[in-house]
């Protein structure tokens, strides 16, 4: 501005002397006020360097015996910006004694007044170093109350601000509660989110435009400082505010305000974290008003990588239940597109943690084609399938078995035509056991359900079968006793073609009559060897007779796979194949 | 809450102090992605009635005697699509839970009461009067006992003018995969029957997919 400008010239020392000069020179006060607030706003070198000369008790006084309205406003502002954010300056203005002055004017008949002077103060009271409101005295409160009930934003702001700094005990609560501020606070939070409806409805269509926002933007800061208030008292003392109504308008006042301007914003974010910190219930809640999600998936596009990862990594951890799950809010492209995107990136611990994000949501018990393949998830994971990274490698795979999980035969053909036979084969035999595993589950996965499905194990001259069975005959070489593991039960379709399993090498099957626990189904066990030995009999499986159902199998177990390993090998294993049912055990 | 039984205190039959003694019998039937059909029995005074349900188990964590699933009401009068909930079973395994709910408006006596509808449970009956059941072995019992609570509408808002607020006292046959089931709700009509048979879903045999979650 060329006021300041031009006033910047000046030496502070002759600044000074104009604001201190005994004339009635109004003018030149309030020439020398402005000049010095455009000064020191935004700088603590020349609010410490205006302190040191003495500025503000000479704006104290102008304070004190202002003969004019603009030298009130001006002078409560010069303050107010000496006490922002600067510890000296709250000193420099409580020990000239500005305190009461600025109180006593809260009732001056003219608003404009009144807001400097509420809004000096607010600023005060956001410093440590501000007195602390005696809320036992019956003065002080009811006089808290008015500030509360005032129509001005800005005085209820105040009111906020004196209980957020000063009400620390629960004694101090019990008094605020039994004066009916508590109450007050509550109406403030919903009060406020209607007088902004209601001046937004108020507005003509065509001013909704930027500038009108304005008129909303004073609201924010009201609003939040009753939820800090709300939240201070909350803090200390867990008996009140147990409402859930309360609770949850606390929490959607909160998130509407995180994504306002500037300081609001970055200020709602610390008040929510210390409402929220340690409460289950108020997590629970939060969980529940989807926020978590919401915040967290925009972070997915964050600029840095480190960050990227801990969104995922926090998505991951929310996703990790069946009821998230099955509520169906993860599988949609706000989600799905900014987790394939970083799977495109070139850090592989992102691309781990989006893949771990991917393996948990694509488990869709709802619709048959999920988001993410209709994404375009599919190619990407396929191609990751093939990293040389181990990691990328496993969790790549991890989601490609889930993402078969109970899928339909096109959506099955989709994802088999994208990872061909080749590459299911070769990561059946990774050299890593985990991605083994996987790759199992996805062929498991893959001939679930209709005897079409069964046909891929035996695409390109039995490929995946193959490899399937060379990593049974893997694990029937490396036969080590185990102590105790426990056994691990699953089923096997009723019908059973042995020949199938009778022209692998592998033969030391046992069979048992007492394990079984479904009569229909066929049930494989995979059982320790110690047990095996004694109660079980090992059987030869008669040539080309098909197995009925109740029948269980045991196999010794082994350590060079692991459990679940074997598992899938087995349910891949014994695929169906005719329709023929003979009793054909003991 | 039911009461949770520490291990101190586990069923006097049980020998040893291997804790999977206390869990249920691993039953293949009841395990993720089984899918089960059937109906439940919704008729009042004034007229018979009958919805065709589905139920499909999406989580086992037999440990912790929890399971859960989707139940799908397909001829609902009052709703447009069949209506999907999501719930969550108990599993009562006198490690995590006993046969008396403790919650959800169900007393002892209602308890009793329904479990007795059960003819597999009257061999259980004199033992669950003395201690609730507490020194019952059930490990190897043919059925599993549970509840199972529905949780949230999947596919309609809360306004659908259904409630989920009751539950369901379930026996699930190891055996042959069938459940039978009875639901609770003081405001609604007594005692509908809830009956499903094991499905394969038009497949040969049957085969279970899996998921693991991380």
């Amino acid at each position: 501005m060329p006021a300041s400008a031009s006033a910047s010239a000046r030496l502070p020392e002759d600044l000074i002397t104009r604001l201190s000069s005994a004339t009635d020179d109004g003018e030149a006060k309030l020439m020398a006020l402005r000049e010095l607030k455009n000064q020191i706003i935004g700088s603590r070198t020349k609010k410490l360097s205006y302190v040191k000369l003495g500025a503000v008790p000479s704006v104290v006084s102008i304070l004190a015996d202002g003969s004019s309205n603009s030298l009130l406003v001006q002078s409560a502002a010069a303050i107010g910006s000496f006490a922002c954010g600067f510890d000296a300056g709250v000193k420099a203005v409580l020990d000239a004694g500005a305190f009461p002055h600025l109180f006593s004017l809260i009732s001056h008949s003219n608003d404009k007044v009144v807001d400097a002077r509420a809004h000096s103060l607010k600023i005060i009271y956001q410093s440590k170093l501000a007195p602390k409101y005696d809320f036992f005295q019956e003065r002080n409160m009811k006089f808290l109350l008015s500030l509360l009930n005032s129509e001005n934003e800005n005085v209820t702001g105040l009111g906020e601000s004196i209980i957020t700094h000063s009400c620390e005990t629960s004694i101090e609560q019990k008094a605020l509660s039994d004066a009916g501020a508590l109450e007050r606070l509550v109406d403030l939070l919903g009060g406020s989110l209607c007088q902004r409806d209601a001046s937004l409805e108020s507005l003509p269509p065509q001013s909704h435009n930027p500038g009108s926002v304005s008129t909303k933007d004073r609201y924010p800061q009201t609003r939040l400082l009753a939820c800090m208030c709300l939240i201070v008292v909350r803090n200390t003392s867990p008996s009140y505010l147990q409402d859930v109504g309360t609770k949850t308008k606390l929490i959607l006042i909160l998130l509407e305000l995180l994504d306002g301007p500037g300081l609001v914003g970055d200020e709602a974010a610390f008040s929510f974290s210390s409402l929220i910190a340690e409460k289950e219930d108020l997590q629970k809640l939060v969980f529940e008003a989807n926020v978590v999600l919401n915040l967290v998936t925009d972070l997915l596009n964050h600029d840095s990588a480190n960050v990227r990862a801990a969104a995922c990594i926090c998505l991951r951890s929310v996703s990790c239940s069946v009821k998230n799950l099955s509520a169906g809010s993860f599988m949609n492209e706000v989600i799905v597109l900014p987790l394939i995107k970083l799977l495109h990136g070139s850090s592989t611990y992102v691309q781990v943690a989006a893949l771990g994000v991917i393996s948990n949501i694509v488990v869709n018990f709802t619709t048959p084609k999920s988001a993410f393949m209709q994404c375009g998830g599919v190619k990407q994971l396929a191609q990751l399938s093939k990293s040389m990274e181990s990691t990328v490698r496993v969790n790549a795979v991890w989601a490609l078995r889930n993402l078969m999980f109970l899928k339909d035969h096109r959506c099955k053909e989709e994802i088999f035509l994208e990872l061909t036979a080749s590459t299911l084969a070769s990561l059946i035999c990774d050299p890593e056991p985990s991605v083994q595993e996987q790759a199992l589950g996805l062929v498991r996965n893959l001939v679930h359900g209709c005897i079409d499905s069964v046909e891929y194990v035996f695409a390109d001259d039995a490929l995946i079968l193959h490899a399937v069975g060379r990593q049974l005959q893997t694990a029937s070489k490396a036969e080590v006793l185990i102590e105790q593991p426990p056994p691990l039960t699953l089923s096997l379709p009723t019908t059973l073609h042995t020949s199938q399993l009778r022209h692998h090498p592998h033969s030391s099957w046992a069979y048992s009559p007492t394990l079984d626990a479904s009569i229909t189904t066929t049930t494989v066990a995979i059982m320790p060897t110690s047990i095996l030995a004694s109660s079980y009999v090992p059987i030869s499986l008669p040539a080309s007779s098909t197995l009925a159902t109740s029948t269980t199998f045991v196999t010794p177990f082994t350590p060079t796979m692991s459990t679940s390993t074997i598992t899938h090998a087995f349910a891949v294993k014994a695929v169906p194949t005719t329709t023929a049912v003979s009793q054909c055990l003991p | 809450m039911p009461v949770r039984v520490v291990d101190s205190s586990a069923p006097s039959q049980v020998s040893g102090a291997n804790p999977s003694h206390t869990s249920p019998p691993a039953c293949t039937l009841l395990s993720v992605g089984q899918a089960f059909s059937g109906t439940q029995n919704v008729s009042s005074l004034q007229k018979d009635e009958a919805w065709r349900v589905n139920v499909r188990i999406q989580g086992c964590d037999l440990d912790h005697g929890y399971l859960c699933g989707t139940m799908e009401a397909l001829n609902v009068p009052m709703a447009d699509t069949p209506v999907v909930t999501f719930w969550e079973g108990e599993i009562v395994d006198m490690k995590n839970y006993t046969f008396f709910t403790g919650k959800w408006e169900a007393t002892s006596e209602v308890d009793t009461r329904h479990w007795t509808k059960f003819p597999s449970f009257s061999p259980l009956l004199s033992q669950v009067e003395v201690d609730g059941g507490r020194s019952l072995d059930l490990s190897n019992y043919p059925y599993i006992f549970m509840r199972w609570k529905e949780q949230y509408f999947v596919n309609v808002g809360t306004d659908c003018g259904l409630t989920i607020a009751g539950f369901y006292y379930v026996c699930f046959s190891c055996s042959d995969g069938s459940i039978n089931g009875f639901y609770y709700d003081p405001n609604s009509s007594p005692f509908q029957k809830l009956e499903l048979k094991v499905t394969n879903e038009g497949r040969s045999g049957f085969s279970f997919s899996s998921y693991e979650l991380q």
